[in-house]
């Protein structure tokens, strides 16, 4: 409905100048023998120099490192190992409750189908596989996507988010979506407003533990900066939880404030533990922002 | 009315149409919609939990139900019934029994009144007058006589009927004086009321008549019933008999009147007194003696006329409206805000486009 109306609006700067590419990158050594774009965990005999070991550990006559055999004094001989490049899996836990048809300065669903269709055309574009998985209460089939390292599945993705209809009260599914992700370990981008009990937070988080977790905060300035200092609104939940009048004045406004900060604190606090801090997507999406704040923490 | 229960006091009130009281339902629909602007939030707990919001959501639902409750009470047109309510104050009730005959015309000294002399009527006319007007809660009833008795005025409590049959006692009297049948119909004023009240019966007359042996049993079993005050106000015209006097010749009812009536009544057993009055000031003095002895608790009714109500419904209507008129106005205008952001962060990459 009025999702699908905006959509289009919010999208389109996004399709038309050449799309930027998220890049992001794992979080240590990964696992696999597919090839891909990062660093292996396993050194063979192609990529990038990683370090030289005895013959004995590597009997590949091939790689023989002319030079340091010489130079050892003990008259060994040493192989050059190189790291592999290997491939990872990129996948979006998108929250598919009802609290994300929320719109404010930008439309909530919107927001996060730009984020997924992006990480997917970035991710499958360097050769790693992208997977979807909506949870509302429980794991929405119509939406979850196996991995897959096919190209061009951007736009799928994005349509397919945007077709979604968010009707869930809770986001309950995570757990599962979580459970869902066995195997070596992934980047994961939970892509959420995060307005979950905090216990629900730290239990998808421990679940997700082995994986690279990016939480992706859905946040608008309307929910914080933009509340208007007087006047009175009344404020209906998306997931049904009832109405309540609210009476903004400048002192409840700063409560709200700082209420609003010692959430986003809690969610920060659980997500360090866990290696990343939460990316805040709101307003717009794009890619070079989540970019930066991939590679610089 | 001090008595009366919740559910008596409840069935005073009554509307016009009560078909319309079948919308009242409705008024519980400020509960379920409310008439602000409904902001849609990701989450009710995002702010924190604040008590004067939350009096103002609930001011603001009661206002609203208030409101249509008010509007459809008031379209069913409430009142209150009129009701007749007994209360208790100091008084009696008098029944004023007036001679009509032609004599009552003449002044006390048995002329036809001629400048500033005032006739026997007139005289009692005055008098009487403010007698009815100086306490609240006595009940009067007027009867005049001649030949035959006249309901002028059932008793009642209205005094300014009274005060008006009053007035009108000066009217130009006729024939003569048939005292049985006006004691019979003035006694039958006092109607069947309980035996706490304090009863008069007053006469106003300027001489007497034979009353029928026949109809003094009658007259007796009367008074024994009701055993009223009786006073008799006897405007004696100089010169003629007085109540006590014995006549000269023969001691009979029909040679002297007014003596035997006197004794007729002292043998009734009700307590009695008789006033003579030779003037108006002695008139004057007899009445002021009866109000001071008629001092009694009395029950008297007030009436109550219907009421209508339907003002407090459209009251309490506006004031409910008023306050959601104050909500209304107080609004924050979210969405001109949530606007205004799109907007500002696309024309600058327009104008980069362009």
């Amino acid at each position: 409905m009025t999702v699908l109306d905006a959509a289009p609006a919010d999208a389109a700067p996004a399709d038309a100048g050449p799309e930027a590419d998220i890049v992001y990158r794992p979080r240590g050594r990964v696992p696999g023998t597919a090839v891909g774009a990062h660093r292996g965990r396993d050194a063979g005999g192609l990529g990038t120099f990683r370090d030289q070991v005895p013959f004995l550990r590597m009997p590949d006559a091939r790689r023989i490192d002319v030079r340091a055999t010489l130079r050892d004094p003990f008259e060994g001989t040493h192989v050059r190992r190189f790291e592999s490049r290997t491939a990872i899996e990129v996948w979006a836990l998108v929250d598919l409750s009802a609290s994300m048809r929320y719109r404010g300065a930008a439309d909530r669903m919107a927001l996060a189908a730009a984020l997924c269709g992006g990480l997917a055309a970035s991710a499958t574009r360097i050769g790693d596989g992208f997977g979807l998985m909506g949870c509302d209460g429980t794991l929405r089939e119509d939406v979850s996507m196996p991995a897959t390292r096919r190209r061009g599945i951007g736009a799928s993705v994005r349509a397919r988010l945007l077709a979604a209809r968010c009707t869930g009260a809770r986001a309950d599914s995570m757990r599962e979506a979580a459970r869902r992700l066995v195997g070596r370990p992934k980047i994961v981008f939970v892509v959420s407003d995060f307005r979950w009990p905090e216990a629900l937070v730290a239990e998808v988080f421990a679940a997700l533990a082995r994986h690279d977790i990016v939480p992706v905060v859905l946040a608008d300035a309307s929910e914080d900066e933009d509340l208007p200092a007087w006047g009175l609104m009344e404020l209906d939940d998306l997931e049904g939880a009832g109405r309540r009048t609210v009476f903004m004045r400048p002192a409840l406004r700063r409560r709200w404030l700082a209420h609003e900060r010692a959430r986003a604190d809690t969610l920060r606090r659980i997500a360090m533990t866990y290696g990343r801090p939460p990316f805040r997507l709101e307003g717009r999406f794009e890619a070079d922002a989540l970019t930066r704040h991939l590679i610089g923490t | 009315m001090g008595g009366a229960t919740p559910m008596e006091a409840l069935s005073r009130f009554a509307v016009d149409t009560p078909l319309v009281l079948w919308l009242l339902p409705l008024a519980l629909l400020p509960f379920r919609a409310s008439a602000q602007r409904v902001v849609p939030v990701a989450a009710l707990d995002a702010g924190p939990a604040d008590p004067l919001s939350r009096a103002i959501g609930w001011a603001l639902r009661i206002a609203g139900s208030l409101a249509l409750a008010g509007l459809i009470v008031g379209i069913a047109g409430p009142y209150r019934r009129g009701e007749t309510v007994t209360r208790t104050g100091i008084g009696a009730q008098v029944s004023i029994l007036v001679d009509r005959s032609g004599s009552m015309n003449e002044t006390f000294a048995g002329r036809q009144p001629s400048g500033a002399e005032e006739s026997k009527a007139a005289a009692s006319r005055r008098l009487l007058g403010d007698f009815v007007g100086s306490r609240a809660h006595d009940q009067f009833a007027v009867t005049a006589f001649s030949t035959a008795p006249m309901l002028v005025v059932p008793m009642t409590d209205r005094h300014e009927a009274v005060r008006a049959a009053i007035r009108a006692i000066d009217r130009p009297g006729l024939d003569y004086t048939n005292v049985a049948r006006g004691l019979a119909m003035s006694l039958s004023q006092f109607g069947a009321q309980g035996g706490t009240v304090s009863r008069a019966l007053l006469i106003v007359s300027d001489g007497a008549a034979v009353i029928d042996p026949r109809v003094q049993g009658t007259l007796r079993a009367e008074f024994a019933k009701i055993r009223p005050n009786l006073y008799w106000l006897f405007l004696r015209t100089k010169g003629s008999p007085s109540i006590a006097d014995k006549p000269a010749g023969e001691d009979t009812p029909q040679a002297a009147p007014e003596r035997h009536l006197d004794l007729f009544f002292k043998s009734l057993g009700t307590p009695y007194r008789a006033f003579e009055a030779e003037g108006p000031e002695a008139v004057a003095a007899a009445i002021r003696q009866i109000e001071a002895l008629e001092r009694d608790p009395i029950p008297y009714t007030e009436q109550r006329p219907r009421r209508d109500l339907s003002w407090v419904a459209f009251g309490v209507a506006l004031l409910g409206l008023l306050v959601l008129v104050a909500g209304k106005l107080a609004e924050a205008d979210v969405r001109r805000g949530r606007r205004g952001i799109p907007q500002a962060a696309e024309a600058p990459s327009e104008r980069i486009a362009a």
